[in-house]
């Protein structure tokens, strides 16, 4: 074993100067990288969370919108089903009145139509009546003998009571 | 074994080896934090990236499992540059070796200087052959690259200097629960527990140097069986491929024990003592 202080004291040198010169140019910059990195994980982290959470309130709104949504389209459904009723409701109604409505008017036409129809008819009847019986009455009496005798049957008759 | 390049330099023994592969090191991880840390993208890390700040996570892991992490903080870079730093050494002398032979004391100069280690060798076996009256070729081999962790310098360097820190975070720091840990549980174990600190730096740098060294030795007696024919050679290559593996897994292994044994040292330094 060859032991020299000299080798020693040049060891100690040496390595002194390579500390040096790494702290300087090496491990200040390093150790800064590292911290900067270290940060931003701890920021990222931080902000995963609040990200979480922001994510969490956001699926509680949806969620609440949603049923809200749903509620809203529920009750829509109903009062359509509620107004179309009445209105279908009232639609026949409305229909129902109106036919009587029309009937009612048919009937009075109808009662119209016939006392007017009856009313010209008994007009006429009198007048065609009257032809008939005068024809009638016209060809009675050119029938001489016939009429004759029975004109004096009533002379007669009125002058054997008289 | 081979020797060390030792030269001297205005009374110092310097050990070029050392030295060379002390800067490889630091140019090695320098470059590859410097490159992973170009770019640096705060959502869309690259591959480089990715690893340094696995690298960098795996040390804060080490730190809070033995302190609280912000009395640990600060230790965080001297951390991850103990263990790359370590890491890469450990791993730098396994791929290649480079070694070059000298045979006379003539050619064994590097920048003008004699290289001591050779030039001693030279002269001890000169010695040896005139008295014994043998004739042999001198060599002596010198190895330029291997771990710089396996120079026992290096390590203990590294323990002393973080022993250094240690006690004197704990005296500036921690002042009254460091020096009431040295007559826990009782005043007559004050010598044990010094003995204890001593024996803490003593493994500390000595577990890393000598599992490095080791396995350093074993691929250089590994790559000697090749003197031995075919069957030397099958043998080598087959030792060496297992060697190499393990020695991979024992290098980080000891990158990761020096360090996480740093924090230990420093959470006991730091630590205080009310609670017992």
């Amino acid at each position: 074993m060859e032991f020299s202080w000299e080798s020693l004291v040049f060891a100690l040198i040496a390595f002194l100067i390579l500390y040096l010169l790494l702290n300087k140019y090496a491990f200040g910059p390093l150790f800064s990288v590292m911290e900067k990195r270290r940060e931003l994980v701890l920021q990222q982290v931080e902000e995963a969370k609040q990200t979480r959470e922001q994510a969490n309130v956001y699926v509680e709104e949806q969620k609440q919108a949603l049923q809200q949504a749903r509620k809203d389209a529920y009750d829509i459904i109903e009062q359509s089903k509620q107004t179309s009723s009445k209105q279908a409701a009232q639609i026949i109604e409305l229909a129902k009145e109106e036919a009587v409505r029309l009937k009612d008017e048919a009937v009075r036409d109808i009662e119209n139509e016939k006392n007017k129809a009856v009313e010209q008819l008994r007009s006429e009847v009198g007048v065609v009546s009257v032809k008939i019986a005068s024809k009638l009455i016209e060809k009675e009496v050119k029938d001489d003998s016939v009429q004759e005798e029975l004109v004096d049957q009533y002379l007669k008759e009125v002058g054997g009571r008289s | 074994m081979h020797k060390s390049p030792i030269i001297e330099w205005h009374g110092l023994n310097i050990d070029l080896s050392v030295v060379l592969m002390l800067v490889v090191s630091c140019l090695v991880v320098f470059l590859l934090a410097f490159i992973a840390t170009r770019n640096l993208s705060v959502e869309n890390p690259g591959k480089l990236q990715n690893f340094i700040e696995w690298v960098v996570d795996f040390v804060k892991g080490l730190i809070s499992s033995n302190m609280d992490m912000k009395k640990g903080k600060p230790f965080l870079s001297l951390g991850i540059t103990l263990i790359m730093f370590i890491f890469v050494s450990n791993m730098l002398g396994l791929p290649f070796g480079v070694v070059t032979e000298y045979h006379d004391k003539e050619a064994a100069h590097i920048f003008g200087k004699p290289i001591v280690s050779v030039t001693e060798q030279i002269d001890k076996l000169q010695a040896e052959q005139t008295a014994s009256g043998e004739h042999e070729e001198i060599e002596v081999g010198v190895a330029w690259w291997k771990s710089p962790t396996a120079d026992a310098g290096v390590s203990m360097g590294l323990a002393i200097m973080i022993f250094v820190m240690v006690h004197f975070l704990g005296i500036t720091r921690n002042t009254k629960g460091y020096f009431k840990h040295y007559v826990q549980p009782y005043v007559f174990f004050l010598p044990i527990n010094l003995i204890e600190q001593f024996s803490k730096v003593l493994t500390h740098g000595m577990r890393l140097y000598g599992n490095i060294f080791a396995g350093e030795v074993l691929i250089s007696v590994l790559l000697k069986l090749t003197a031995f024919g075919v069957g030397g050679w099958i043998a080598s290559v087959a030792g060496l491929v297992v060697w190499q593996g393990f020695s991979i897994f024992v290098g980080s292994i000891q990158a990761f024990v020096f360090t996480i044994l740093t924090f230990v040292y420093l959470s006991q330094a730091l630590e205080s003592h009310e609670e017992h």
